[in-house]
Formats: C-alpha cells, sequence, structure tokens
C-alpha cells in the first residue's frame, strides 16, 4: 500500500506491506535509522516518534495509520546549521552514554517542550517515563531537558 | 488528528494483524530516498574540549554529539545489499537429549536460504573460563535459552516463520532448578560427573573460630539475592560477510574484541588473520556482551548462504540466551567485640552458575575477595562454590558479585551497630580499611580512600543531624 | 502510614582482572600539524572511554582533548585490548596510552633539543608547546618540532606500548595473594519513605562519595556513578528474572520492572581527592564500583525507617509488608 507522510517538514512516501509499522518504514524504507528497535512491544521508547503533535511509539504504530500525518522523528530536530538546544544540552551535560535511548528520549523531551515550555523537574521525568536508559540514570538527562527549556524561552523573548 | 493517533496506539489488534500476517507481498520494496537527512556539520566544540591541560576536563563526547543527532549507527542501523537475517530457535526443555532435528521443511519455506545446527559448528563449544558452552545446543540443552538450529533468509519474518518448521525431537532428562539443591548428592548432574559444583574459592586468614571464639558478640544471617538481567537497550546484534578471499568481517556489538576473534577462531577453526572483527558503538553492555553469543551462527550462516547474515535479538532472546547476574546464597558469621571491632568473619557463598561457567570464574573470585567487607578484620574464612543449574547462564554484570556480597556485609554492619548502640558511621570508621591496611588476601593497599568517602558522604548527607 | 529512614552503605572494588593478566595496547601518532591520532584496541560501550582516553593521551603531548582522534575497535587496525570489562578501561588501557605517547613525546623531544640548545631530558610538553623545564621562555610549538622530526629528520612521532597490572597469584588453599593492583573505595547513603501499610519504598535521596583516584573527566565520572545507582535501585528494590520449572516467565520489559525516571532519586554526587601513583595521572576507575553500595543502603534506610531487614532481595513492595506483618505478629505475640 502507498503511504504518504510529512517527515520533519518533507513530503515523503513507501509502498509498504500492510503489516508494516511506522518504525519499519521509517528505518526501512526512508532510510531514517535515527529511531530505534529496542523492545518491539512498546516498553522501552527507543522508536519515538512525534505523529500530528503526540509522541507515539512507532514500533506500536502502522505505517498504513500514519498516511497523511505530520511525523517528527530525531532526524528533524537540528538544521543545516545548529543543534536543537535539547541536542545542545544533552552534549553539554553528557546526558547520553550508550546513546541508543537517545533518539526516543530527545524526542520524548521536544514533545514535553512544545507543550510545555517550563516544565517542573516532575513533569519532565513523568514525560520521560516511557523512554527507558540503563546508562544513566536519567540525572543528566533531566537536567539537560529542564536548560533546554530555559534556553528556548530566552530565544523566544530574544525575538 | 490526534485523537486518532491516540486511538492507533491503544489499538494491538492491529499489531497482531500486522505480526500474523501472512502475505506473500512481504518482499521490502526499494523506494529511493528522496530527500538526503540534513545534518549540521561545522559546530563549535565545547570550551572544556580545547582547554589544556586536558586531564580534569569536562569534555564532551563528539561520540555523544552523533548519539543526539540520530547519527550513529549501531549495528541494526547498518545494512548491506543482499543481506539476510538471522533467527535462532530455542529448546523447549530445561534439560534433554537432542535426538534429532530435521530442518527439510523449513528450507522449503518461501525466503530460507540456509539453516544451521550445532552438528555443523566446526567447534561447538566456548566460554572464558572453560569452554563448556555449546554455540548451538548438541546433543545436550541445558537450559531453555540454549540455541538448537538457526536459520538465514531473506526477512526477519521469513526466518521466524521457517523456525515453526524445524522438527526437534527431544529426549527430556531430569533437570535442577534450586542451587541448593543442586549441591546434593542425588541432584540431578547439568554437565554429567558426580557434583554440579564447578568452581570454588576459599580466601583464609587467620584463625576464624577462635576468633568467633573470643567475640563477645556473634551475628549470623542468611541473605540472598536474585537473577537480574543487564537490559542494554540495544539487544546483541551481529552482522558477518565474507569476501572472495576467505576472509569473514564480522560487526559485533561486543565489548572485547581480542579475545572475541581468538573465540571465533577456535570456534570457526581458522586462523585469526582471516577474521576481522569490528566493535562497533554498543548501546550498552554492562557485562553482558563479553562474550561471543550469536557471532559464529552468523558466520557460518553468512558462509553456507555466501551472502552477509545479520542477527538482532528480541527482548525475548536477549532475556533467555544472554547471561544475566549470579544470585548469591550468603551465610555470614561475625565476632564483634563490645566496641564493634570486628574479630572474625565466617562466610559461606553459594553462586547460581546456571547451565554454563561463562564468567562466573571471574564472579566468584571478585565476590569471595570482597565478601569480608572494607575491613581490618584479623580472622577470615570464606568459602564459595558456584554449582550449576538448568537455568539461565550467568556471567558478567556490572560488579562481578560485589553487589550481592556488599548488601550482605553491609546489612550486617547495620546489625551489629544497631545491638550495640554504636552509630552506623562509627562502627565502620572503627573498622574500614586505611592506608596500608592488609586485604583479607593479604595484600597491602594503597591509596585507600574509604573512611574519606564516609566522612564526606555524612558530610554531605548532614548525617550526624539526622542521628541526633 | 509513611515513615522515614536512613542508611549507609560503603563498599571496596578492584580495577582489573583477578590475578589473570589482562593487558592493553596502544599506538600513538602525532600527525605534523600537531594534532594526534590514538589507536586502541577497546571499545566505547556508552561509558564515555574513548573521550576519556583522548583526554590521557593529550594530556601525555601536551595536547588539548579535540586534539585527539581515537580510532578503536578493529582487529584488523587497532592494538590488542582486553576490553570493556572490570572496570580496567581508564586504568589499563589508560596507562598503555601514556606509555606510548611518551615514546611519541620522546621522539619529539630528540628533534627540538638541538633547536632550544638544550637536552632532550631537559624537555616538557605543555599548552600544544615543548618548552625547557625551569625556563619556559624558551619554547617552540609543537606541530613545528612534528613536522621537522618527520620531514626533515624522518623520524615520525609515533608511539606503541603495552600495560598489564602486576599480580601475584593466589595461594590455592587460602587465597593469599596479590590478586589486583589497585582498589577504589565509596560510600553511598539513601533517605527513604516506607508506607508501612503498602510496604511500598519511596528513595528520596542517594548522596554518593566515590574515590576513582584522580577524575580524568568528572562529567563523566559523575554519570557513571548515576548510572549505577539506578542499577543499583533496580536490584534493590524492583527487577527480578521469574522462573517456573526453568523458563522465564517475565523475559520482557512489560513485566521485568526497571527503574524508569519517576523511579530514580535526587542524587549528589561527591569526589573523594585521592591520587593513585600507579595510575594515568593518578587514576584509577569507575565503572562497576558505582552499582556496589546502592542496594545495601537502600536496606538499611528500610531498616532504619520501618525495623526491618530484608535479607533477599529485591524489596518489593509486597516482601517489605511480609516482613513488617511478621514483625508486628512478633511484638504482639511478645506482649502477650
Amino acid at each position: 500500500m502507498l503511504v504518504e507522510l510529512t517527515v520533519n517538514g518533507e513530503s515523503r512516501s513507501a509502498n509498504v506491506p500492510p503489516e508494516t509499522t511506522l518504525l519499519k518504514m521509517l528505518r526501512e524504507y526512508l532510510g531514517l535509522t535515527g529511531a530505534k528497535l529496542g523492545c518491539d512491544v512498546g516498553d522501552c521508547g527507543t522508536c519515538t516518534v512525534i505523529v500530528d503533535g503526540v509522541s507515539v511509539n512507532s514500533c506500536l504504530m502502522l505505517a498504513g495509520r500514519a498516511d497523511g500525518c505530520d511525523v517528527t522523528t530525531i532526524e528533524g530536530l537540528a538544521t543545516a546549521d545548529e543543534l536543537h538546544p535539547l541536542q545542545q544540552k544533552f552534549e553539554e551535560h553528557g546526558a547520553l552514554q550508550c546513546g541508543f535511548c537517545g533518539p526516543g528520549m530527545l524526542i520524548s523531551a521536544k514533545n514535553l517542550l512544545d507543550t510545555n515550555p517550563e516544565p517542573s523537574v516532575f513533569e519532565v521525568r513523568d514525560a520521560l517515563a516511557g523512554n527507558l536508559c540503563r546508562c544513566t540514570g536519567y540525572t543528566k538527562i533531566i537536567e539537560a531537558v529542564i536548560e533546554a527549556g530555559e534556553m528556548m524561552n530566552q530565544e523566544q523573548a530574544t525575538v | 488528528m490526534a485523537t486518532r493517533v491516540k486511538d492507533v496506539q491503544t489499538n494491538v489488534e492491529d499489531l497482531v494483524t500486522a505480526r500474523e500476517a501472512r502475505a506473500p507481498s512481504r518482499q521490502p520494496l526499494a523506494v529511493p530516498i528522496d530527500q538526503p537527512v540534513t545534518f549540521p556539520l561545522e559546530l563549535p566544540e565545547s570550551e572544556a574540549r580545547l582547554r589544556t591541560p586536558a586531564v580534569g576536563q569536562r569534555a564532551t563526547r563528539p561520540d555523544g554529539r552523533l548519539h543526539g543527532l540520530g547519527q550513529t549507527q549501531y549495528i541494526d542501523d547498518i545494512t548491506f545489499p543482499h543481506m539476510l537475517h538471522a533467527k535462532i530457535l530455542r529448546s523447549e526443555y530445561a534439560h534433554a537429549r537432542i535426538v534429532s532435528i530435521d530442518t527439510s521443511e523449513a528450507e522449503k519455506m518461501p525466503g530460507v536460504i540456509a539453516t544451521l545446527t550445532g552438528a555443523e559448528v566446526p567447534e561447538n563449544s566456548f566460554g572464558p573460563t572453560y569452554q563448556d558452552q555449546p554455540i548451538l545446543a548438541y546433543p545436550i540443552a541445558r537450559h531453555r535459552g540454549d540455541g538448537v538450529a538457526a536459520v538465514a533468509a531473506t526477512t526477519e519474518q521469513f526466518a521466524l516463520d521457517a523456525l515453526e518448521k524445524i522438527r526437534v525431537e527431544y529426549e527430556p532428562l531430569p533437570a535442577v532448578f534450586d542451587p541448593l539443591e543442586a549441591l546434593e548428592d542425588d541432584s540431578p548432574k547439568v554437565h554429567g560427573g558426580d557434583t554440579n559444583i564447578y568452581t570454588s574459592k576459599v580466601i583464609k586468614k587467620g584463625d576464624v573460630e577462635a576468633g568467633l571464639a573470643a567475640s563477645d558478640h556473634v551475628f549470623e544471617r542468611r541473605f540472598s539475592t536474585q537473577m537480574v538481567e543487564h537490559v542494554p537497550l540495544e539487544p546483541h546484534a551481529t552482522i558477518a560477510s565474507w569476501d572472495g578471499n576467505g576472509r569473514v568481517s564480522i560487526w559485533s556489538s561486543l565489548g572485547r574484541i581480542t579475545l572475541g576473534r581468538e573465540d571465533l577462531a577456535r570456534t570457526l577453526q581458522m586462523p585469526q588473520s582471516r577474521i576481522r572483527l569490528i566493535g562497533t558503538v554498543v548501546g550498552g553492555n554492562f557485562g553482558g556482551k563479553n562474550e561471543i553469543t550469536n557471532e559464529p551462527i552468523v558466520a557460518l550462516l553468512s558462509r553456507k548462504s555466501r551472502r552477509p547474515v545479520k542477527a538482532i535479538y528480541s527482548r525475548g532472546d536477549e532475556f533467555v540466551s544472554s547471561t544475566i547476574r549470579h544470585p548469591f546464597i550468603m551465610d555470614y558469621t561475625t565476632g564483634v567485640d563490645n566496641e564493634g571491632r570486628i574479630l572474625a568473619r565466617k562466610i559461606r557463598l553459594v553462586l547460581d552458575g546456571g547451565a554454563y561457567c561463562s564468567w562466573t570464574g571471574t564472579t566468584i573470585g571478585k565476590g569471595s575477595i570482597l565478601a569480608p567487607g572494607p575491613y581490618n578484620i584479623d580472622n577470615v574464612l570464606v568459602e564459595a562454590y558456584a554449582v550449576y543449574t538448568n537455568k539461565t547462564t550467568t556471567g558478567a554484570m556490572r560488579g562481578f558479585g560485589a553487589p550481592q556480597v556488599c548488601f550482605a556485609y553491609e546489612s550486617q554492619m547495620d546489625d551489629m551497630a544497631d545491638a550495640l548502640g554504636i552509630d552506623p558511621l562509627e562502627i565502620r570508621l572503627r573498622n574500614g580499611f586505611s592506608e596500608n591496611s592488609l586485604s583479607p588476601t593479604g595484600q597491602s593497599l594503597q591509596s585507600v580512600a574509604l573512611k574519606e568517602s564516609l566522612t564526606q558522604a555524612a558530610d554531605r548527607f548532614r548525617w550526624k543531624e539526622w542521628q541526633a | 502510614m509513611k515513615k522515614r529512614g536512613r542508611g549507609m552503605a560503603c563498599m571496596w572494588y578492584p580495577i582489573g582482572f583477578t590475578v589473570a593478566a589482562n593487558p592493553s595496547a596502544a599506538t600513538v601518532k602525532v600527525n605534523t600539524d600537531g594534532t594526534a591520532t590514538l589507536l586502541t584496541g577497546t571499545v566505547e560501550t556508552g561509558q564515555g572511554a574513548l573521550t576519556v582516553l583522548a583526554q590521557i593521551a593529550a594530556e601525555t603531548l601536551g595536547l588539548a582533548t579535540d586534539d585527539v582522534h581515537v580510532v578503536s575497535g578493529d582487529t584488523d587496525v587497532t592494538p590488542m585490548d582486553t576490553g570493556a570489562i572490570a572496570s580496567r578501561t581508564t586504568y589499563v588501557t589508560g596507562n598503555a596510552i601514556v606509555r606510548a605517547a611518551e615514546k611519541a613525546r620522546d621522539i619529539l623531544f630528540e628533534a627540538a633539543a638541538p633547536l632550544l640548545n638544550v637536552k632532550p631530558e631537559q624537555l616538557e610538553v605543555r599548552d600544544r608547546r615543548i618548552q625547557v623545564l625551569g625556563f619556559p621562555a624558551r619554547s617552540v610549538a609543537i606541530d613545528k618540532v612534528v613536522h621537522h622530526s618527520e620531514t626533515v629528520l624522518g623520524n615520525p612521532a609515533i608511539g606503541s606500548a603495552s600495560y598489564n597490572p602486576p599480580t601475584v597469584d593466589m595461594d590455592p588453599e587460602t587465597g593469599q595473594g596479590k590478586p589486583f593492583n589497585t582498589y577504589v573505595y565509596a560510600t553511598q547513603i539513601a533517605d527513604v519513605e516506607v508506607d508501612d501499610e503498602t510496604g511500598e519504598v519511596e528513595i528520596l535521596k542517594i548522596v554518593a562519595v566515590h574515590d576513582c583516584g584522580t577524575p580524568i573527566n568528572p562529567m563523566l565520572v559523575e554519570g557513571q556513578i548515576q548510572g549505577g545507582i539506578s542499577m543499583g535501585v533496580g536490584f534493590a528494590l524492583q527487577e527480578e528474572i521469574l522462573f517456573e520449572e526453568g523458563r522465564q516467565i517475565n523475559p520482557n520489559l512489560t513485566n521485568y520492572i526497571m527503574p524508569t525516571s519517576l523511579d530514580m532519586p535526587d542524587i549528589e554526587v561527591g569526589l573523594v581527592d585521592n591520587y593513585d601513583p600507579t595510575g594515568p595521572f593518578g587514576a584509577k576507575g569507575a565503572g562497576e564500583p558505582t552499582a556496589v553500595p546502592t542496594a545495601a543502603c537502600i536496606m538499611n534506610a528500610i531498616y532504619d525507617a520501618v525495623g526491618v531487614r530484608i535479607t533477599a532481595l529485591p524489596a518489593t513492595a509486597e516482601r517489605v509488608l511480609t516482613a513488617i506483618n511478621e514483625k508486628r505478629a512478633a511484638e504482639q505475640a511478645d506482649a502477650a
């Protein structure tokens, strides 16, 4: 079946078997390998992407159900010139270790900051609870998200 | 639109349908990638990376930047033309003799290019200490995580479908699951012979019985710990590919490639110079990726199929077939004087080794040496035994037995402090190692910072205020 | 009712293999522009080892971290290494790198000495320059020296070396011996709240003070400690593979519960000021020991809160509640 999406602001399409998940379509048909397969049943969050403003486990969503939707993956965060504030703060804090959870974690964090520009520490913890990380204890991730939020708010204020 | 997405997320039926679909149209269709991904290429480096002296700087990680961009290539992100996907069939029994394996029906399945059984592995054994573990079990399976056959097919789903067509005839054998039962004479023996104990360790210093007899108080307790999985977010992953010179290149999530290549040369019976082992960026290790697992299987399937082959463990494979942390049963008997000074400590450790040795040699060694705790004790006896059971293989995991024994020795320190009315901080400072202390193995210790860590932690926590 | 409790645990942990040889080798090449390439056979498994190793090479050569590019983990390219195991990378691989970089540096000292009119042993590296000991005003930029050495003298600045921690085998009867060359030490203290009606344990805070010798990169050491604590929290309260007749019944992340961001307490990290003369620039290691005392301090905090000694991990709510109920029953029996 033909699935047409907007991915990171660009129209993309692929002809996929009907049982193809959105994760598989992104990784194998569109060459976007940022989102990862960690458990295949929606427990770990490494496959998280944003679909029409909602962060979803793309391993649980059929590609066909995302037809016509607007999808944001980790590859859509940075521009050709600069990192997204979240990426910058994650790097500065050493918030990722093995990095396998990173793309999903950053996408969940982006979705949080998009909807709640000044989250409390608890709200950050809550928003990231579906993204497992085995390396970091989440400490530096949470610090990075809070700082990225502050940075984005300052940028907004100066615009 | 947003509600539609939520509906989809909760609709598990879609997922089941997807998994169970048996449509013949499953060959991936090649679709040109119309737009390349845009990444920033020239970003300023963090100050800390540019400063000298380099040591002590909070230098950021170049690999960390790529992780955040989604640009890091883990093994599952790497593909080659004509690459196949391998899946492994696991034992139906915790302990069984494999009478026969018939892969003929599986080989007729769509997309299947090659199969493999243990009988085809040139040297079907491996292990960092003892080579007691098969690459694919044959003729005995010793736990349910043992692989018994593997399939390489053009898609993962074809490989999974084909696994169901492999016919394995088993003769079930008596199994043992409890490590204490496994110690008994009449227990089933996991590897034959007359005992399930496969490694032991003794640490003896002074005279523990005399020390206990001279003590004002003697504390006894049994502690036990559970089986724990490493849970690296990236499951074990391998790609193997042969070239026209008879060399095989293997991309692996292994954390120790030098010894890994030795293991591969041994199991594949080929010169090390013909094996290239590439340790890619690993998505978490914690000790679970310190021995070969599916690398020889994938290499042999690649040779048979003459194609690159990739194998990614499912999360289930990761739990049942990779190694996990040793459960410990720990009997602690400690004698102290009225001031809480430890005079003697007698410890018996039983390690549930699971079906194969793996890194048990290191775990029992470190566990035994560390078991008395970081304390000056003149009379010490540690006796430790590792036993086979028909369960998941226990191996290296962050701390090699240290978290287990620390739970026991530190719990008992507080038991003693409580009974004697001494502050937990004080009893540790009174007994703790300092520079030139002698360890339980008689080693003179240098650069000891135990008491500094105790006092700094207590200060930061404001421990004394809480105890007041 | 929720009850607060505090508990501490300390530990010791060795660096490297138990007695067994576990060498690392390294090659360092200084490029003609003063940057350098480090070849190591270890593998980055997430700890940031390659950054730490770059810092060690850079320090030995008087360069900045960013000047050193690390090539790792390819048996066709990189020298042998025992690998990312046993908290050995900073110490063992780091020591090999210091020795390899020193060899490359010595080549540069040979080339620089006549340029500066002194003997090679009178030289040191600092801030990308080779300078005279005790007279820093006389110095030359390192890139000029490398270029001179390689293209004029024909002596490229490459060094290779290995390191293996010295140990003494253990007596099979008594275990007496020197199984490791060095150890690290740590203390963690937990502040918990235990609900004595449900047995549920909430960890409010953990203070962790670790010795790793010189922290080559304090940020990465903190990351190890925070991550180790999360693994310790799972070991203490949540994680357990359950079996039924040899079959795992929870081999998935739905039923095998590991800590999420909501389960982690606030963590305060402290590093002990320590220097091990046998390690690279005084460093030891930080990987595994961070996970060692966590469960122990949490169990002691539970004891402090509700007076029950948990003897079997994990301390699930069910297990803690059972222990509380047993204690109450025993107290009532005593009273009666």
